[in-house]
């Protein structure tokens, strides 16, 4: 690429170039695709071995892939709006030829003959994969020290967790080693990353984006979705991996959306419902996560929001219920391996799995039952107000070496009442902690509304610039 | 749940080695699934049907 072109380019470095900054200016022919791959690489080499992101990095083959993309594009032959931009894959999605571990001793040697359905229409859009990313063992267990690899370590502060289970993709989005990853999200695995390193996660509704080609941790739970650091980024994501999935039994039949059609709208005019009670009784929440809070709801009634509050079921019978579902689901799937391979999982996804056989069937149709009543009750909510504005995190992450504090903070949170009731889900950076870790918010849509949510989302990261917030690590 | 009745039931899940090799592990798993079981309200009306378990509004 000429040197007058590569003059013209963002001035941003290169690993906190957004993606759709970086699709703009390699289809521009300022940003060369072989460029940016060298500046992430050599980002990575020199900061992964401190944040543990990857798995496997698939290096040399991304180099490759770059290369072909910016020959492409300079015979004029773009291959979508995604040209060239690396992404990092959760190991639970399947890569073509490189292996789906699950971050466990069991699946170790495990090599995926196929792309997911999600993998492969990022590569449609013309996405470039460079590795696969740690997660805790089966989207599960963790943060666990007894895996093959060590967990992924949160960029603000080495010494925290990141989140999970997509930890490596929340880590290495936030620390400018990829602009985009894929995660999942069962019980918040892509929001509780999103909201532990301060960037944007989006769940998705139940159905948009297909599951084939994921490792499964419970059926009627499981929800894959983009991880960036900018709402119009999740938004770019989303638009390439939406879309009905024939072989996907949860696939939706819906056409999907324009997710970023409505980015730059603002809130005016809009009903927000504030549900309070989830982080005031429900599970009182860290002052400094409650003033966050209250300030993004302030600031969504400054730029012309209407707010009011709502009352949800309480976040305690949610969680009970996706507890029984998901764990029930879970052992179906997982019971041949616990009965034969027990010592080959880590200590945390063993209890967790193996509550599943103590489950009794009864309890599965109850839990069921309740399901379908709290999907009335957020659908009913939802008819009066546009979008719900909700705490995601009741707390910023705690050090990853206390297992104490890890089970006493891991489960408070209000992201599994939209697993259990599929209802699309956002979360994203509310603002910094006194010791500067990220505080995190959370908005709630409609079925297949994403728009609207990337929308509310897009307003609040414009008033206040947590895109352009990036944790203190080189 | 007591040690007899989490035997009981690991056994009838094939949870044999399990039993023998983690213990611990299988005896918090069972408290975790009676707790849950415990906290669950059950809904007033007896008929209600939980099918079917996943139905994102109508697009499916």
């Amino acid at each position: 690429m000429a040197a007058d072109a590569r003059r013209k380019r963002p001035v941003t470095d290169l690993h906190f170039l957004s993606a759709t900054q970086a699709a703009a200016a390699i289809a521009a022919r300022t940003l060369s695709p072989v460029e940016l791959m060298q500046a992430l690489l050599q980002r990575i080499w020199r900061l992964d071995p401190r944040l543990n992101v990857f798995i496997q990095l698939d290096g040399e083959a991304a180099l490759a892939a770059a290369r072909a993309a910016e020959a492409e594009i300079m015979a004029g032959r773009p291959r979508g709006p995604l040209h060239g931009v690396p992404v990092g894959i959760k190991d639970i999605i399947d890569v073509a030829g490189l292996p789906t571990t699950c971050h466990s001793k069991i699946l170790r040697g495990n090599i995926a003959k196929a792309d997911a359905v999600c993998v492969a229409k990022l590569r449609q859009a013309g996405a470039i994969v460079l590795g696969k990313l740690s997660t805790h063992e089966f989207a599960i267990g963790g943060p666990s020290f007894d895996l093959p690899w060590p967990p992924a370590r949160n960029p603000w502060n080495r010494d925290h967790h990141p989140g999970g289970s997509s930890s490596g993709s929340g880590a290495g989005v936030a620390a400018g080693l990829f602009p985009m990853a894929l995660g999942s999200d069962t019980g918040g695995s892509v929001r509780n990353p999103a909201s532990c390193c301060g960037i944007v996660g989006l769940k998705p509704t139940y159905g948009l984006v297909s599951r084939r080609g994921v490792f499964p941790l419970s059926f009627t739970l499981d929800h894959v979705g983009p991880m960036t650091r900018t709402v119009a980024d999740n938004a770019l994501m989303l638009e390439a991996i939406a879309g009905h999935d024939p072989l996907d039994p949860g696939s939706a039949a819906g056409v999907p959306g324009r997710y970023a059609a409505r980015l730059d709208r603002g809130v005016r005019g809009l009903r927000v419902g504030f549900v309070r009670h989830f982080h005031e009784t429900d599970q009182p929440a860290d002052p400094a996560v409650t003033a966050a809070l209250e300030q993004v709801a302030r600031c969504l009634q400054e730029e012309g929001a209407d707010l009011r509050d709502v009352t949800l079921p309480a976040l305690g019978a949610f969680r009970d219920v996706n507890r029984i579902i998901l764990q029930s689901e879970a052992w179906a799937i997982h019971a041949p391996w616990l009965r034969e391979r027990p010592g080959d999982y880590g200590q945390l996804a063993r209890r967790r799995l193996l509550a599943g056989a103590f489950m009794a069937a009864g309890d599965y149709v109850e839990a069921q039952r309740l399901r379908t009543s709290m999907i009335a009750r957020v659908e009913e909510a939802l008819r009066d107000v546009d979008v719900l504005l909700c705490a995601s995190s009741m707390d910023p992450a705690c050090r990853i070496d206390n297992p104490a504090d890890i089970e006493r903070t891991y489960p408070r949170q209000a992201r599994v009442p939209f697993n259990v009731t599929g209802h699309p889900a956002i979360a994203m950076m509310a603002g910094l902690s006194a010791n500067g870790l990220p505080l995190s918010v959370q908005f709630v849509g409609r079925y297949f509304d994403e728009a609207l949510l990337f929308q509310v989302a897009r307003a609040w990261e414009k008033a206040t610039g947590t895109d352009g917030k990036h944790p203190p690590i080189e | 749940m007591d040690k007899a009745e989490i035997d009981v039931l690991a056994r009838r899940a094939g949870l044999q080695k399990a039993q023998l090799e983690f213990p611990d592990d299988l005896a918090a798993a069972a408290k975790q699934a009676a707790e849950a079981a415990a906290n669950m309200k059950p809904l007033d009306d007896q008929r209600a049907e939980p099918w079917p378990p996943m139905r994102a509004g109508s697009g499916l």
